[in-house]
């Protein structure tokens, strides 16, 4: 086991990952900007090194600076968390170089992964069903011939994207150039990559994606489903486990479609592969995230299984002590992301020093956070707060419970989306379970 | 104030594969993960310079390539055919400490001589191709660089192949003396017959082109492009400041300064070299066929 492991991140998921940590015994060295030193990641940390700048470019992402960091405390092993350099091959690979454990998968598998061009294909290879759309692109004119196959409404994706950027929808063929050239310009100056691929645009859809843990010897085993429907412009607002009304069926090719793929690519690690599901219960291979998730929580408290434990146990040669069989998921969970945004400003983001905070407890709730009383909320990073999360035997007994956590939530001093899960959460279509990615938007409008 | 707030608990590190703990390996940086850039003095990963053709990410600086990395970059894969490979220099004059000094230039470059010579194609286009290695005693000019890129020229003229060299070197080599300093009369020449028989030669001139051989072939192209930022010079600033006790205006004897002052056609940078040759050879044939 490793003996001293360095975060590569910061806010609740350092934290998070800290905690795991101080569980097993691992020390831990935190990294932060210079916006960050007072940051709790940075309290609770055994050691703590400064990085850089504010800014994410000067010090999150800052390779030479992270792993000068591990060299110099003789951190044996990196946890990325998610974002940042969660999902860099360049990264893991210089990590795979420097004698220094990724927690995560092989740069190989990121990269493979990352492409999402490639990652269809190999998907499409093995037999998962994949939402009807082209193969790369780059000519507008090979473009627009696709999209006449794919049909309209249609997505315009970039290749190497993630986090809901560079995705252009196009109702109908008259606003595809302009669409194009658009995502085209944005793809090449986010990810320095102009690759676009069409995909068809499906409306009435669920986005549901499925955990899985693999580890070093082969064993891969499902952990069950998470409904990430509720999404505004592309971004998870609150998560669910397990998904309402999904057909048995479904559930069970999704979870052996899920490990079928892992296994084949020899997969190593945590992941998730994200599928759309129409109305008549056909999944849809969507893309593969490998990393650690957000919204990883729902799962940890239906299944009872520590994720982050388990990315650290199976990146230091620990086989998994569970199988297949044992992984039952009981009762029903539900998180709430809960950003520093406004809601009334169209979620114009917010930063400022928190002067008061009640975090609601009771059994079976959780709040992961970086926040605490006097605590600065910096500009420069995202603009999750915390995830309040609730466990229950049933989902209207957690949706209960959900509604009282939050009503007991309180942060003053920046703006919060609070309001909006209340609203959420009272709304019928949740209450029924019944709502697609289109619902928050929809709603918005009315 | 946060620091030191937490105690640290009292766990024993969880236990490893059937409860041995087993030690991970010592972080180890390897010394070539990174290369600082001489321009901006910034730390890079090699990697990411390889990846960039030796370009500096950061302050775009053109970091010196030898003559094979720069082969790779320009001949289309598999083209290059190498001519005179195993022509060596001698030490015609007994100049002292100079047969040791080849020797160890031949173990630092991994070449026989500063310049390599050979045919190619660029852009699917047939051409003779002469690169200068500054790993060779920094390029200088002996008799056999004199003789291997005059024999290119004759070789070129003969099959009708046009001629594209990458310059880079100190000047003439002073071991050699005045042997040395004919071999710029000599690649003129040959420059000239080449020249006058309808034959198209462009030269690209990288850091640093100086001394006889930015006085004699380097400037003799029909089309001369630089690198970016490129010392290309006959004497050094340094060398000019001693002698005429003055201080030079930043900038003298660059390739950007020389582009304004009428010496060079264009400054390439890296990326963009390979298309410019090809689009170049490309409008020479083209040319040549309606005359």
């Amino acid at each position: 086991m490793f003996q001293k492991i360095l975060i590569a991140n910061r806010g609740e998921i350092a934290v998070r990952i800290i905690r795991a940590c101080k569980d097993m015994g691992i020390s831990t060295v935190a990294v932060y900007s210079e916006a960050d030193s007072e940051a709790l990641h940075v309290g609770l940390a055994d050691e703590s090194i400064c990085i850089g700048k504010a800014p994410a470019a000067d010090s999150y992402l800052n390779m030479q600076a992270i792993l000068s960091a591990a060299a110099v405390t003789h951190a044996q092993a990196i946890h990325p968390g998610y974002g940042f350099l969660a999902e860099s091959a360049k990264f893991a690979s210089l990590c795979e170089q420097c004698s220094i454990s990724f927690i995560g998968p092989q740069s190989g598998h990121i990269s493979a992964m990352g492409d999402k061009d490639n990652a269809r294909k190999t998907m499409k290879k093995m037999g998962l069903p994949v939402v009807p759309g082209s193969e790369s692109v780059e000519d507008l004119q090979e473009a627009f011939d696709w999209a006449g196959k794919v049909g309209y409404p249609l997505l315009i994706k970039a290749r190497a994207g993630g986090g809901g950027r560079g995705i252009r929808l196009v109702a109908e063929e008259s606003g595809f150039e302009s669409a194009f050239l658009d995502a085209s310009r944005e793809a090449s100056t986010s990810f320095g990559d102009a690759g676009l691929y069409i995909e068809k645009y499906m409306e009435q859809v669920r986005h549901i994606e499925v955990q899985i843990l693999a580890d070093a010897y082969g064993k891969v085993v499902c952990l069950g489903e998470r409904d990430c429907s509720m999404q505004r412009r592309k971004q998870k607002v609150l998560e669910e486990s397990p998904a309402v009304g999904l057909p048995e069926e479904t559930r069970k090719n999704m979870q052996r479609d899920a490990i079928r793929a892992a296994k084949k690519i020899g997969y190593i690690n945590a992941g998730t592969l994200e599928f759309l599901v129409d109305a008549d219960g056909h999944h849809y291979f969507m893309e593969m995230n490998t990393r650690l998730q957000v919204e990883h929580p729902v799962t940890e408290m239906v299944t009872g299984i520590d994720l982050v434990k388990w990315q650290i146990r199976i990146a230091a040669g620990v086989p998994l002590s569970f199988d297949q069989r044992s992984v039952r998921p009981s009762g029903h969970s539900i998180e709430c992301r809960i950003n520093a945004e406004n809601p009334a400003l169209d979620f114009r983001p917010s930063a400022g020093t928190v002067d008061f905070l009640h975090i609601p407890g009771g059994p079976r709730v959780r709040f992961d956070t970086a926040l605490y009383p006097g605590c600065t909320v910096p500009p420069f990073y995202d603009s999750l707060l915390g995830k309040l999360i609730v466990h229950a035997n049933a989902r209207e007994e957690a949706v209960r419970k959900m509604q009282a956590a939050l009503a007991e939530l309180v942060i003053s001093g920046v703006d919060t989306n609070i309001e909006l899960h209340i609203d959420i959460l009272a709304g019928e279509a949740f209450r029924n379970g019944v709502y697609t990615t289109g619902y928050l938007e929809s709603r918005n409008q009315q | 104030m946060i620091k030191g707030l937490f105690k640290k608990p009292k766990n024993d590190l969880e236990p490893s594969v059937s409860g041995r703990i087993e030690k991970p390996a010592e972080v180890n940086i390897p010394h070539e993960l990174c290369t600082v850039c001489p321009g901006c003095k910034k730390s890079v990963f090699s990697s990411d310079l390889q990846e960039n053709d030796y370009v500096c990410p950061n302050c775009g600086k053109h970091l010196r390539l030898n003559a094979r990395q720069r082969i790779h970059m320009i001949a289309d894969p598999e083209s290059f055919q190498e001519l005179w490979a195993d022509m060596a220099g001698s030490d015609p004059l007994g100049f002292p400490e100079y047969e040791e000094k080849l020797r160890a230039a031949e173990l630092a470059s991994r070449e026989m001589e500063s310049v390599v010579t050979g045919t190619a194609r660029i852009g699917k286009k047939p051409t003779a191709l002469f690169v200068m290695e500054p790993a060779f005693m920094m390029g200088s000019m002996g008799t056999v660089t004199g003789e291997k890129i005059a024999r290119l020229f004759e070789y070129a003229a003969e099959k009708e192949l046009p001629v594209v060299g990458f310059t880079a070197s100190g000047g003439a080599r002073m071991q050699e003396g005045m042997l040395s300093l004919m071999q710029m009369a000599k690649t003129s020449g040959a420059v000239k017959r080449f020249s006058d028989r309808g034959g198209f030669y462009l030269a690209v001139l990288t850091d640093p082109t100086t001394g006889g051989v930015t006085a004699s072939f380097a400037m003799e192209a029909d089309v001369i492009a630089a690198e970016p930022d490129a010392l290309i010079c006959f004497a050094g600033p340094r060398v000019i400041e001693q002698t005429i006790r003055q201080k030079l205006p930043p900038g003298l004897g660059r390739a950007e300064s020389l582009l304004k002052n009428g010496f060079i056609d264009k400054i390439v940078p890296r990326s963009e070299q390979k298309k410019f040759i090809a689009r170049m050879l490309r409008a020479h044939r083209r040319i040549r066929k309606e005359a």
